[in-house]
């Protein structure tokens, strides 16, 4: 059996497998119900991005994988067990970079910030920081302050930080939302080469439909008012992706009408 | 140091060196009695006789060591009740009030209370020093503490911090740069009330001296007391913005 049959097998063996479920869960905050009844499975390994119209609840759907919420009612798991707290094996990519890193530590204090929590020994985290800081294409920033930094360049370094984690999940809310297309389309790539070698299993939230063919194994679009999901579809496009033949191919084409159609259903 | 900024530095030596030279005209033509203006060339004197006997100096630590231990003591007590009630909200609605009313309670008014219940001694003065010194502390700790960024509290359980380590990591550092205005601010205050403490108590001190001098009617030495006590004020602030740029050199690299 050749090495690609191999990995294939390894793939669809996972794939019959859940990391994280929703059962069930409903969340209300402030009276209002705001997500009703969510039933999701994501495998180990699995590229889930979210889709749907502003204020349907993707960002809230996020929090509760991570354990920032907790549902009203129903359940949500991390490998069979309740999420309770967040834990450190699930890292949370946040779309306000500017406010999630500490403006007070240079490049190379915010990630030692997740080294000193996960207690890696300090005489081991200078290298460790210099490995990231190059992973996420930062080498030789470690010195500057985050306010020094670019947009996409800060964004850059909160990834980092969160791979100083050693997730086995990452959970992406809108994390290029705010950057210009050429920084996006770069970042779009490397989180995909960060997480295929590690066989990482994202959760990524877009207001983007191109990103999230381009970038999932699977997209979900939401239904607002209470928000349930309102398509589940499958996207059989060739890996490793390509920014340009992976857009012009004809299944992405089909997919991004299928999407573009359900968006515009929704938003009134 | 770049062009202007050696300008205003001239500047601002020629406008100290006319006052004192106003200063000593204004003696010289007796426009107002010596008995109560020396000149400024009478007032060195007497600062470098009073050092030279050894006098002067053992006031000025005595200032020093009030307000130095009255403005530690109010540090860290207002910086531990002021994590204390910013860090929760249920305390801030609390004691919020209560605050708000003790604050604009002018520290005047509780020497007497504190003369009565301690007696004219060290521990009343640190009292007094401590309580005047400790609301610009504690208040700008509450506010420092409670504007942490949430986002932060966020990424602070994500990587399951603990307690102490977030408060160490995350809530001082971001509360830092009011905390050290507050006690920028508490500085002028602790000089001022171990002055008004060493004259009320007779403690050794500058406050003191000024008080003995001015009952003598030595000017000269009432001047020189004075002349110290400013430049108390000035070195300490001084310090004190040295250590602030230090510590907050950050929000400078920004740009
Ligand atoms: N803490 C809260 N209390 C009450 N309502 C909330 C709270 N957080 C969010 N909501 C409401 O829940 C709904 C979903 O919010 P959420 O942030 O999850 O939407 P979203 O899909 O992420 O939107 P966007 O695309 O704009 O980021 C919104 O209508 C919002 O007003
Ligand atoms: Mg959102």
């Amino acid at each position: 059996m050749s090495v690609v049959a191999k990995l294939d097998e390894a793939r669809a063996a996972r794939r019959q497998k859940t990391l994280i479920a929703f059962n069930a869960a409903t969340l209300r905050l402030g009276g209002k119900t705001i997500i009703e009844n969510l039933d999701l499975q994501v495998r180990p390994g699995e590229f889930l991005c979210i889709v749907g119209a502003s204020g349907c609840g993707k960002t809230t759907a996020l929090r509760l994988a991570a354990g920032l919420y907790r549902p009203t009612s129903g359940a949500v798991t991390f490998d069979g067990e309740e999420i309770t707290e967040p834990r450190r094996e699930v890292a949370i990519v946040f779309q306000d970079y500017g406010k999630a890193l500490l403006p007070w530590r240079t490049a190379a204090g915010n990630i030692s910030l997740a080294l000193e929590a996960s207690r890696v020994p300090a005489r081991e985290r200078g290298a460790r920081i210099e490995a990231l800081l190059r992973k996420v294409g930062l080498p030789g920033h470690a010195d500057k302050y985050p306010t020094e930094m670019s947009g996409g360049m800060q964004q850059r370094l909160q990834i980092a930080r969160c791979l100083a984690q050693e997730p086995t999940t990452l959970l992406m809310d809108e994390p290029f939302g705010a950057l210009d297309a050429m920084t996006r389309q770069g970042l779009q790539d490397e989180v995909l080469s960060l997480t295929e070698a590690s066989q990482t299993t994202v959760i990524f939230v877009t207001h983007d439909l191109d990103e999230a063919i381009y970038l999932g194994d699977r997209v979900i679009g939401l239904l607002p008012h209470p928000g349930r999901i309102g398509i589940e579809l499958d996207v059989d496009l060739p890996r490793p992706r390509d920014q340009l033949a992976t857009r012009e191919h004809p299944e992405f084409l089909r997919l991004r009408r299928q999407l573009f159609d359900f968006i515009k259903a929704t938003e009134h | 140091m770049n062009r202007t900024a050696i300008l205003w530095r001239v500047a601002s030596v020629l406008v100290a060196a006319s006052f004192i030279a106003a200063w000593q005209l204004v003696a010289d033509l007796r426009l107002v009695s010596p008995v109560f203006l020396p000149g400024p060339d009478r007032a060195w004197a007497a600062l470098v006789r009073g050092f030279s006997s050894g006098d002067l100096a053992g006031k000025l630590i005595g200032t020093l060591e009030h307000m130095a231990y009255g403005w530690l003591a109010a540090s860290i007590a207002g910086i531990a009740l002021g994590a204390l009630i910013g860090s929760s909200r249920t305390m801030r609605a609390y004691v919020a009030p209560s605050l708000e009313f003790l604050r604009p309670l002018p520290v005047s008014a509780i020497i007497p209370v504190a003369i009565a219940m301690l007696g004219l001694t060290q521990g009343m003065a640190l009292f007094v020093i401590a309580f005047g010194a400790i609301w610009p502390i504690m208040l700008a700790t509450v506010h420092g503490f409670a504007a942490v960024e949430p986002r932060l509290y966020e990424v602070a359980r994500s990587l399951q911090m603990s307690r102490a380590a977030i408060i160490g990591k995350i809530a001082l550092p971001s509360a830092l740069p009011d905390i050290l205005a507050g006690m920028r601010l508490s500085l002028t205050v602790a000089l001022i009330l171990s002055v008004v403490c060493e004259i009320l108590a007779g403690l050794d001190g500058l406050g003191h001296w000024v008080l003995l001098s001015a009952r003598a009617f030595r000017s000269a030495d009432l001047f020189a007391g004075v002349i110290l006590l400013g430049a108390t004020g000035y070195v300490t602030s001084i310090a004190m913005s040295l250590v602030e740029q230090r510590l907050l050199a950050w929000q400078t690299a920004a740009r």
